[in-house]
């Protein structure tokens, strides 16, 4: 399906929130390194998925009524076999159910555990006067408690790109610390320059969050989407 | 060309016959305001007449020597630019005038209007935006100041300096900072080119008077005063394109929250985040400042200074305290004070009193150069700083406090040292700042400050504030040129 169908479909639904598998598969189109996610409405093809993602796989809950789904129990990580990912599954819907009951649960979205890397943000929202603005930070605290982030107004030029990668405090973290090889700050910059041309070929995307992006070595991955639309 | 492109050269043009009139009308002026506005274009050199229809306030009018009509439309001439002082609800009718008179700009005065929040003001506001929005009728404000062409006489206060041209540009959406920036910063050496008080910006806004100044051949600097903007996008397109051809400075009002309760009972503008316009403005490339010194200050690095993109300091100071305090000013303000050259040393071991002094960078040279007034010494230190490669800027303080009674006694002292200070400005390929802060001897160093700005020296009255304005200078000409070619 190409941006305008997956859209369009969610519109058609009366949704203008677009599923994990659905923002991921927006996002690839448009060239943006994502670790894709496939829907299994139910245990079996949940298993399938895994199979041909390749073991250890992560499972979310898929569920329009849920925000947070770690807070639910609808994240699990680093399944190794057919038997764990049947097993979270089987527990994975209880604990759902019995963290919000009304909640339609449509099924899981299963895809590849990404290796571990530095955690980074990339954002998009709109701000009443300058329109989309992106947004650059290092994840976890760093964003939420310490507010540790860089703005751009879309469009971004490179050098826009490599600024804001730099405004951040917490540079330091992607440079390298303690022995740790230092984040490819090419493919990030790469990463938010194709974010910044995605936001402007489509004007109906109202919010965007890349969170986490894995930042590596040697490239970066977005391993959670979700994109917001106009209604 | 497409429409869009043709009305913007058309509200250029007619800006520039505004900003540049040969006919003004003052329309209400009275003398409850002491003639204000007819005794600011008192300078000016073209036509004025006054519309005023009171018979109580015609004979103080016709006092000043002003031809005075009934109305607009009687006034036996073609206007330019036209003030207007009436009571609100007469500014209607004003309006409608000035269309069928087809003048160059109205600057609308009268105040009352959206900032009021009131359902009145509002609504006067919108059918004057309405109506001179069909007719395509210039209007600058309302709840504003107007324009200002130092030039040309064309003022706004009474005391601004007029007749000689200027190089700054400035636009405000306040007219009492419109005016502090013209006044104060001419006592420090700012010289305006034009300037506009723009008010609630109902038909023209920050960008199309942006524009004008960026076109203008007269203005080399941009500063403005902003609150908000009615159109986000195009202010900050039109700053960085902008930007990359003319240094522009951004100073903005209610950045905190309570500051933007404030904006809006001003000029009615929108609030956006601070930070989202703190990112805007960095990534336009346009130098930020939170107040008026600091702008004044920006402003003349900016406009004295020779531009430089480089960070490394040669300080100069005339004791130990202040060559540790100078220093650490500079290096707060994120620039550096590397050592000098071995070769630097060589030569400033030869000659240099390190009784009492040092040279390694600070040069405490009060001893060396006698407090400035060892001529050829003071010239022997800037030769040797500017040919040092490790240094790319020189700033020096200039200090009156053991001097003052010889200075006073012995004016010709002055006039030397300040001739060595000029004659190296204009040698030097490097920027260049003079440091004069205030001492107990005020009135020898106003003095020693206004001989510095006669001669073109970016003067400043504290080294924190020649750092801080030397680091958004360097700043701008380091985003100007771009990253470095790797």
């Amino acid at each position: 399906m190409s941006v305008a169908e997956v859209i369009d479909n969610a519109r058609s639904q009366g949704r203008t929130l677009l599923t994990e598998v659905e923002s991921k598969q927006v996002l690839h189109e448009a060239g943006i390194p994502v670790a894709l996610a496939v829907f299994a409405p139910d245990s079996t093809a949940a298993v399938q998925a895994a199979e041909k993602a390749g073991f250890p796989v992560v499972m979310k809950v898929v569920s329009p009524d849920v925000a947070h789904k770690s807070d639910v129990g609808g994240v699990r990580l680093g399944l190794e076999s057919k038997k764990d990912v049947r097993l979270a599954f089987d527990e994975m819907m209880a604990a759902v159910k019995a963290a919000q009951p009304a909640a339609r649960i449509e099924g899981v979205a299963v895809q590849r555990m990404a290796p571990a890397g530095t955690e980074v943000i990339i954002g998009m929202s709109k701000d009443p006067q300058f329109g989309p603005v992106m947004m650059f930070g290092l994840g976890g605290v760093f964003v939420e408690v310490l507010k540790d982030v860089a703005f751009r107004i879309v469009p971004l030029e490179p050098k826009d790109a490599r600024e804001m990668v730099r405004e951040i405090k917490g540079f330091a973290i992607l440079e390298g610390v303690r022995g740790q090889p230092g984040a490819d700050l090419a493919a990030l910059e790469g990463l938010i320059l194709r974010v910044s041309k995605f936001i402007e070929a489509h004007p109906e995307v109202e919010e965007l969050d890349l969170n986490p992006v894995l930042a590596y070595p040697d490239g970066a991955l977005a391993v959670d989407a979700r994109i917001v639309v106009g209604g | 060309m497409n429409e869009v492109a043709a009305a913007s050269l058309s509200i250029q043009k007619r800006l520039d016959r505004a900003f540049n009139p040969r006919t003004i009308a003052v329309v209400g002026d009275k003398r409850a305001m002491g003639y204000l506005w007819l005794h600011c274009m008192k300078t000016f050199d073209g036509k004025v007449y006054s519309v005023q229809v009171d018979p109580n306030e015609i004979p103080g009018i016709e006092a000043i020597g002003v031809p005075n009509f009934k109305s607009l439309l009687e006034v036996p001439d073609d206007i330019d630019y036209v003030v207007c002082a009436v009571p609100r609800p007469v500014a209607p009718r004003i309006i409608a005038d000035c269309i069928e008179k087809k003048v160059g700009a109205v600057a609308l005065f009268t105040s009352g209007f959206a900032e009021t929040e009131t359902e009145d003001g509002v609504a006067v506001q919108e059918q004057i935006t309405q109506m001179a929005r069909e007719a395509g009728l210039l209007l600058i404000g309302p709840n504003c100041m107007g324009i200002y062409n130092r030039r040309l006489g064309v003022r706004h206060s009474t005391d601004q300096p007029s007749g000689d041209p200027g190089n700054v540009g400035f636009i405000s959406q306040s007219g009492t900072h419109c005016i502090n920036f013209s006044l104060v910063g001419a006592l420090r050496g700012v010289k305006c080119s034009k300037t506009v008080s723009f008010g609630n910006a109902v038909i023209l806004d920050a960008p199309d008077y942006i524009e004008y100044l960026a076109n203008d051949p007269e203005t080399d600097v941009i500063a403005m005063y902003i609150e908000g903007t009615k159109d986000g996008r195009r202010f900050f397109d039109t700053l960085a394109e902008i930007a990359r051809r003319k240094p522009v400075v951004v100073w903005k009002g209610g950045v905190t929250a309570a500051g933007s309760r404030a904006v809006y009972s001003h000029t009615a503008s929108l609030a956006t985040a601070p930070t989202i316009w703190d990112a805007a403005m960095r990534q336009a490339g346009v130098v930020q400042t939170e107040s008026l010194d600091e702008t004044i200050d920006a402003v003349n690095a900016l406009t004295y200074c020779k531009p430089g993109a480089g960070s490394r300091m040669g300080l100069i100071a005339m004791t130990g305290g202040q060559s540790v305090v100078i220093t650490d000013a500079f290096e707060r303000a994120g620039l550096d004070v590397p050592l000098l050259t071995p070769a630097s040393y060589e030569k400033l071991s030869s000659f240099f009193n390190i009784i009492g002094g040092s040279y390694r960078n600070p040069l405490d040279a009060g001893g060396t150069i006698g407090m400035g007034f060892v001529p050829g010494n003071l010239q022997k230190l800037f030769d040797i700083l500017e040919e040092d490669e490790n240094v790319d800027a020189i700033a020096m303080e200039v200090g009156a406090s053991f001097i003052a009674r010889r200075l006073r006694e012995n004016p010709a002292m002055l006039d030397q040292m300040v001739g060595t200070l000029a004659a190296h400005k204009e040698r030097s390929a490097k920027p260049f700042l003079a440091i004069a802060h205030p001492g107990h001897v005020e009135d020898v160093m106003a003095d020693i400050r206004s001989r510095l700005i006669e001669r073109g020296i970016a003067t400043f009255g504290s080294f924190q504030a020649a750092a801080k304005a030397l680091r958004r200078a360097v700043d701008y000409w380091r985003t100007r040129e771009g990253p470095p070619t790797q």
